[in-house]
């Protein structure tokens, strides 16, 4: 088939690779993402560079675009207008048989809007298909769903959608089709309950700091309850990401602003609090004064295998640590070039390609992302190289037990240092 | 033309102009003319004063035989006019540009003045920039200012009347405004705060204000409750103290660096200008903050350079005069006609009646004129259904200040702007009926009860929009009119004398509180004494 991808969204370039690898004959309106962490979404360049070789993916214009049989949209949420004017645009020059799979976050009720656009004529179509991608593992979740929501009001349609999706259907456990508007509510309610769980056992784990129970062996025991699940359960210093957070400032707006509801919005903000809890715990530490530390953190991606710091812990992090006069020793594997593009001109900040040599003469090291390579450090080469043995560790990689008896102090999130 | 003979000449004019009514003088269709003056973005319309041109001319030479124009010079050259204290009351030099420069004693005070306002910036900056941290590590998000008098009405006052004026970075801090010695307000709102992420502003030119010390007190005893870090710790973290004495603050346990300083030569009424004014700065932002010294400062260049026949500050004093000694009126109400005002009143109670309610001269003479009027007020339309029935029918005659804003509600829906006009509307109307009585009306009362005498004089301050330079010229109108008053009636405006007696027996009475009683007090004392001892303990009276 021929589809048009619109937008530079990292939906839109998944999508086009995919698309492409499976035969299809893939049209795009630029050659690579403007966005320098999508570019580094593990495998993605390489399938795209693979697609415009073999003549499957190719650079048109507008006009051309226009005239595709399929359009898939995933477009920055803020370029609403420009999808209408664009749905509008393809409704007049496309054929009378065509779908426009939206996946991008509009809000609710966007994509109806967008179907307004088309003129009725023939058998156009908007059709919703929330997208569950997590950036880093982007590719396989999408060529390897588990389940499909849709949101598609046109049965006869569903055919053809079918037909396009049937070489990502290996391993589908469930097709839902429902309306767009419901497919669009459902991926809101997906994000808001996940971010309310990790908020939950946040919330958990600060309270565990103070009653002295540690929360890694609590949460496991929730876990053994099947209602609960072990998902998104992991107590950390907050979560960040683009996509994600969208969705849930979307929800919390929506909440908001239809039932005066705040329980997103605090959820939002417990998790920025919660962003700067190694902070906290290093502050503390030190009795409230860090003029002039050294300060070691290990990760600034928002998660581990990205190289975003879209919404990361460690930006807060690093702006207070500047605040307080902290000169910042910072190691990330991917992410360092996202940081300095977001901190810019950060005269307290150095940055470090050895995880080791971030440590030299530091008062205390930070992990704020799970890198699986800081999870088994040489406890002793680090104790050499730091000024004082002293880890945060905001994502709980660490076995307290084990770098305490290594001579360091430790503080992780919800793990008491009595109970360590 | 000397004192003494300008003022007899006043009074003859007042034998007969005294019988003049408001309605027959706004008859001149150019009154207002005539009667209004303009300065920037102020209106001050003297046209509903029962003023004729001869009076205003018969009271400009009573200013020239009192010698206005020497005292505005040493007001602003920094001699010691504060005569009592023997110092100078620079406030004025507060708000000058920083490449201006102001020599007292062989020091350059305006380096002194921008070098704490810099200081200022810094930790408004960090309040901002949600980085002035608590001592769990949170950032601050609420500031709780205690002091008391000019350390807590002017701050007030001002962060309540520009509050639409805050930058988007202000918008996460709280204020409140904590004066009354009881601690009813503190213990109150301690309830609702975090203390992990309050701060507390300590004002206090002699940081020796037993109400604001004692606020202090439960403030710190609530921190320490809350945290086991040391006290030097929590202090810094928790405290900014704001002060002319930084060793009396030390002392307390402030830290050095925490410390914002004014000097001896600023009155505590006149200090919203200094770093007393912080508050200010971390509601309205620091460019909000200069905007508002700005404003005054181009009231005082004004009030400086302008001839007393179309000087503000000058002919609202003057026209006060006349109807303070000359046409016995001793009760002046204050009422904006708008509720971002709110606190304006109670602020000018302070202004005006600390600085010139005396009764000796700067000879130590007892005064042989009236001075300083009871003054008090109340948001123009809320006051109309208290105490206006007194204005209108009343048997007291009344001066009245109607302040209001021509613009407001630009951006917002109708609704607020018809309620805008509404206000204004009132406003125009209450001063007309003042002024007119009856003969508002087409037809005459129908009953005597019905009756309104009018002829209750006003003054109108139009302000263009209530911005923070408009506010600024407004303060610095109101302070420099009670200059000029203070010159006219030959009192020293900058001491405050009479406050000192009862804070003085506060402390001789407080180690008999509850206690047992003894003799020596009035016997209104001692027999209130035994009461509450009885009260307080249970014993029976002596």
């Amino acid at each position: 088939m021929k589809i048009a991808i619109w937008g530079d969204e990292l939906a839109a370039w998944v999508a086009a690779a995919e698309l492409a690898r499976t035969g299809n004959e893939v049209l795009l309106q630029q050659l690579q993402p403007e966005d320098s962490s999508l570019r580094a979404e593990p495998g993605l360049m390489e399938s795209i560079s693979q697609g415009l070789a073999t003549g499957a993916i190719r650079q048109v214009n507008r006009q051309l675009a226009c005239s595709a049989e399929i359009h898939w949209l995933a477009m920055h949420p803020s370029h609403l207008s420009d999808a209408r004017a664009l749905c509008t645009e393809i409704g007049h020059r496309g054929p009378d048989e065509l779908i426009i799979i939206n996946q991008s976050n509009f809000g609710l009720g966007a994509s109806d809007q967008l179907q307004g656009c088309l003129q009725g004529r023939g058998q156009q179509t908007v059709v919703c298909l929330p997208d569950t991608l997590q950036q880093g593992q982007a590719l396989q979740q999408f060529s390897q769903p588990t389940a499909f929501l849709i949101g598609c009001e046109h049965p006869e349609m569903q055919p053809r959608l079918q037909a396009l999706l049937r070489p990502f259907s290996n391993g589908l456990q469930q097709l839902q089709w429902m309306t767009r508007r419901e497919a669009e509510f459902s991926k809101f309610a997906i994000s808001g309950m996940l971010a309310l769980r990790l908020n939950y056992i946040n919330e958990l784990a600060n309270l565990a700091d103070r009653l002295g129970v540690d929360i890694e062996v609590v949460r496991h025991g929730m876990a053994t309850d099947k209602r609960i699940g072990e998902h998104y359960l992991a107590p950390g210093c907050g979560f960040g990401g683009t996509h994600f957070t969208q969705y849930i400032e979307g929800l919390a707006d929506i909440l908001s602003e239809t039932r005066h509801s705040t329980l997103l919005k605090t959820v939002l903000e417990e998790n920025e609090r919660q962003k700067e809890l190694p902070f906290r715990k290093l502050w503390q530490h030190y009795q409230c004064d860090l003029q002039g530390k050294t300060v070691t953190i290990w990760g600034c991606a928002f998660k581990p295998g990205v190289a975003s710091v879209d919404n990361a812990p460690a930006l807060p992090v690093v702006r207070a640590l500047q605040a307080q006069g902290v000169n910042i020793q910072l190691h990330d594997p991917e992410a360092i070039e996202a940081l300095k593009q977001a901190i810019p001109d950060c005269k307290s900040l150095s940055f470090y390609s050895d995880r080791y040599a971030a440590l030299e003469n530091s008062d205390a090291l930070l992990i704020m992302t799970e890198w699986p390579e800081y999870a088994s450090p040489d406890c002793s080469r680090m104790k050499a190289l730091m000024q004082a043995p002293l880890i945060v560790d905001g994502r709980n990689l660490l076995e307290p037990e084990f770098v305490q008896h290594q001579g360091f102090v430790y503080y992780g999130v919800g793990r008491p240092a009595s109970q360590c | 033309m000397d004192k003494e003979t300008a003022w007899r000449a006043l009074e003859q004019l007042a034998d007969t102009e005294r019988t003049h009514h408001l309605k027959d003088l706004l008859q001149d269709p150019d009154r207002f003319e005539q009667f209004s003056f303009r300065q920037d973005e102020l209106l001050l319309d003297l046209s509903r004063q029962r003023l004729t041109p001869a009076t205003l001319k018969a009271l400009l030479q009573l200013a020239e035989g009192c010698q206005l124009g020497s005292w505005i010079e040493a007001l602003f050259s920094g001699e010691s006019i504060n005569n009592t204290e023997q110092r100078p009351a620079l406030h004025t030099a507060l708000r000058q540009p920083a490449h201006n420069s102001f020599m007292l004693d062989g020091q350059d005070i305006n380096q002194d003045v921008h070098r704490e306002l810099e200081r200022m910036e810094h930790l408004v900056s960090q309040l901002h920039q949600q980085q002035w941290r608590g001592f769990s590590g949170e950032p601050i998000d609420t500031l709780v200012n205690i002091g008391v008098g000019g350390s807590d009405l002017g701050p007030m006052m001002v962060c309540h009347g520009l509050e639409e004026f805050q930058p988007a970075a202000a918008r996460a801090i709280k204020i409140h405004f904590i004066s009354s010695m009881d601690g009813s307000q503190l213990s109150s709102l301690l309830q609702h705060l975090d203390p992990a992420r309050t701060l507390f502003l300590v004002a206090s030119k002699s940081f020796t204000t037993a109400d604001t010390l004692a606020n202090a007190a439960t403030a710190r005893d609530w921190l320490r409750q809350a945290s086991d870090i040391p006290d030097p710790l929590l202090l810094k973290r928790h405290f900014i103290g704001i002060t002319a004495r930084p060793e009396k603050a030390q002392e307390w346990g402030l830290s050095a660096d925490n410390l914002l300083h004014f000097w001896d030569w600023v009155g505590g009424r006149y200090s919203l200008w200094s770093t007393i004014g912080f508050a200010i700065a971390v509601r309205i932002g620091m460019d909000g903050f200069k905007a508002l010294l700005d404003g005054a400062s181009r009231m005082d260049n004004h009030f400086r350079h302008a001839p007393g026949s179309s000087n503000l500050p000058v002919l609202l004093a003057l026209a006060e005069i006349w109807n303070i000694n000359f046409l016995d009126i001793h009760a002046h109400a204050i009422l904006p006609y708008d509720g971002r005002l709110a606190h304006l009143p109670a602020y000018l109670e302070q202004l005006e009646m600390e600085s010139n309610g005396k009764s000796v001269d700067r000879d130590g003479q007892r005064v042989q004129h009236r001075t300083c009027p009871v003054l008090w007020g109340e948001i123009g339309p809320n006051a109309q259904h208290a105490f206006y029935q007194l204005l209108h029918q009343g048997s007291e005659a009344v001066m009245c200040d109607f302040i209001v804003a021509a613009n407001r509600y630009g951006d917002a829906g109708e609704s607020l702007q018809s309620q805008h006009r509404l206000t204004l509307a009132n406003c125009l109307a209450q001063a007309r009926v003042l002024a007119l009585g009856d003969s508002a009306l087409d037809q005459a009362a129908s009953s005597a009860w019905q009756h309104y005498h009018g002829n209750q004089p006003s003054t109108l301050i139009l302000l263009d929009k209530l911005t923070p330079g408009a506010l600024g010229a407004l303060i610095a109108l109101y302070e420099h009119k009670v200059f000029v008053q203070s010159v006219i009636w030959n009192i020293n405006p900058f001491d405050q004398w009479g406050v000192e007696l009862g804070k003085q027996m506060a402390n001789t009475l407080l180690p008999h509180i509850g206690a047992r009683p003894q003799q020596g007090f009035d016997t209104a004392t001692e027999g209130l004494l035994n009461e509450l001892n009885q009260l307080t303990t249970g014993s029976k009276p002596a």
